[in-house]
């Protein structure tokens, strides 16, 4: 197994849906490279932050407040 | 967010007493029929508040541009409302609002003929020809950084501006995905696509990114 197929199979690896054969031969890379090691490690920190990106809230009181009136104006007539 | 918010938006033309821990333990389906059949406020303004920053964040993403942003949401939301008594308990309201909203968003850059930068992303990988990472990764490993650096507002920032480098068509299946949380199924139905084609995008997508972020970092490391 070369580094390529670390890449290509990371997702698979992370949401666990490798088959037995391919996870092990994985792992076993990985063991041994520390580039592997590394780039699995930075994904799995990545995907935490990224995580952290739906926290934020985008929608100012003014927009807020015009969708408000544009609905409840709709909603009486 | 809050029941004071939906006291405050929906109060004036709610004459129920509808509180906010009833409503907010129904489904989305439940709301809807709420609102259909007892004309009932409260459900809407729990809707809205499951969804207007949702609806905003995609509209946001795809136009990158406030003003638009704030079209769809309001485009969104009449379509809600004009169209929820169509709506079927079988369906998700969720990949409804998303359908919709995806769909409003690339209409107004379309109708702003901004079309997508041609960076394409397709052939995007990490490794070199022979197919190793050797010298690529481990000397900008930034993983062990602690978290208070790993999640500082500066690199919620750097990782905000690349999310937006992306083309779009890779921007949004991102966002569905690593933002919103949805299933590659839901994304594929929301978007007309094949799974393996928004598992693609998304695979390219963070490979670009985790790049970008170590190279940011690597950035920090040296200049601290
Ligand atoms: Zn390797």
């Amino acid at each position: 197994m070369l580094c390529k197929d670390v890449v290509e199979n990371i997702m698979g690896y992370i949401d666990a849906e490798l088959d037995y054969e391919t996870l092990n031969e994985l792992e076993k890379h990985i063991d041994m490279c520390p580039e592997c090691m590394a780039f699995v490690m930075t994904y799995r920190r990545m995907l935490e932050l990224t995580g952290k990106l739906k926290e934020r809230t985008f929608v100012t009181p003014e927009v807020r407040n015009r969708l408000k009136e544009l609905l409840r104006s709709k909603l009486k007539s | 967010m809050s029941s004071g918010f939906i006291k405050g938006i929906f109060g004036l033309i709610n004459r129920g007493d509808e509180n906010k821990s009833d409503s907010s333990y129904l489904t989305d389906g439940d709301l809807v029929q709420k609102f259909v059949n007892e004309n009932n406020q409260a459900a809407l303004g729990e809707i809205f508040n499951r969804y207007v920053e949702k609806v905003y964040g995609i509209a946001l993403r795809i136009t990158g541009n406030p003003s638009y942003a704030e079209e769809v949401l309001q485009e969104v939301f009449l379509t809600l409302i004009k169209k929820a008594h169509t709506f079927r308990g079988e369906a998700k309201l969720s990949s409804w609002v998303y359908r919709v909203t995806v769909n409003a968003s690339f209409m107004h850059l379309r109708a702003e003929k901004k079309y997508e930068s041609n960076v394409s992303l397709d052939n995007y990988v990490p490794y070199d020809e022979k197919g190793t990472l050797m010298g690529k990764i481990k000397a900008k490993d930034w993983s062990s950084r602690p978290d208070i650096i790993i999640f500082s507002k500066e690199a919620l920032e750097t990782i905000e501006k690349s999310v937006n480098e992306l083309p779009e068509s890779f921007r949004i299946v991102y966002h569905l995905r690593d933002v919103e949380g949805l299933s590659n199924e839901e994304i594929s139905k929301i978007l007309d696509l094949s799974v393996p084609a928004v598992k693609s995008r998304l695979h390219r997508a963070r490979l670009f990114l985790r790049d970008r972020l170590s190279d940011y970092f690597d950035e920090w490391r040296k200049i601290s």
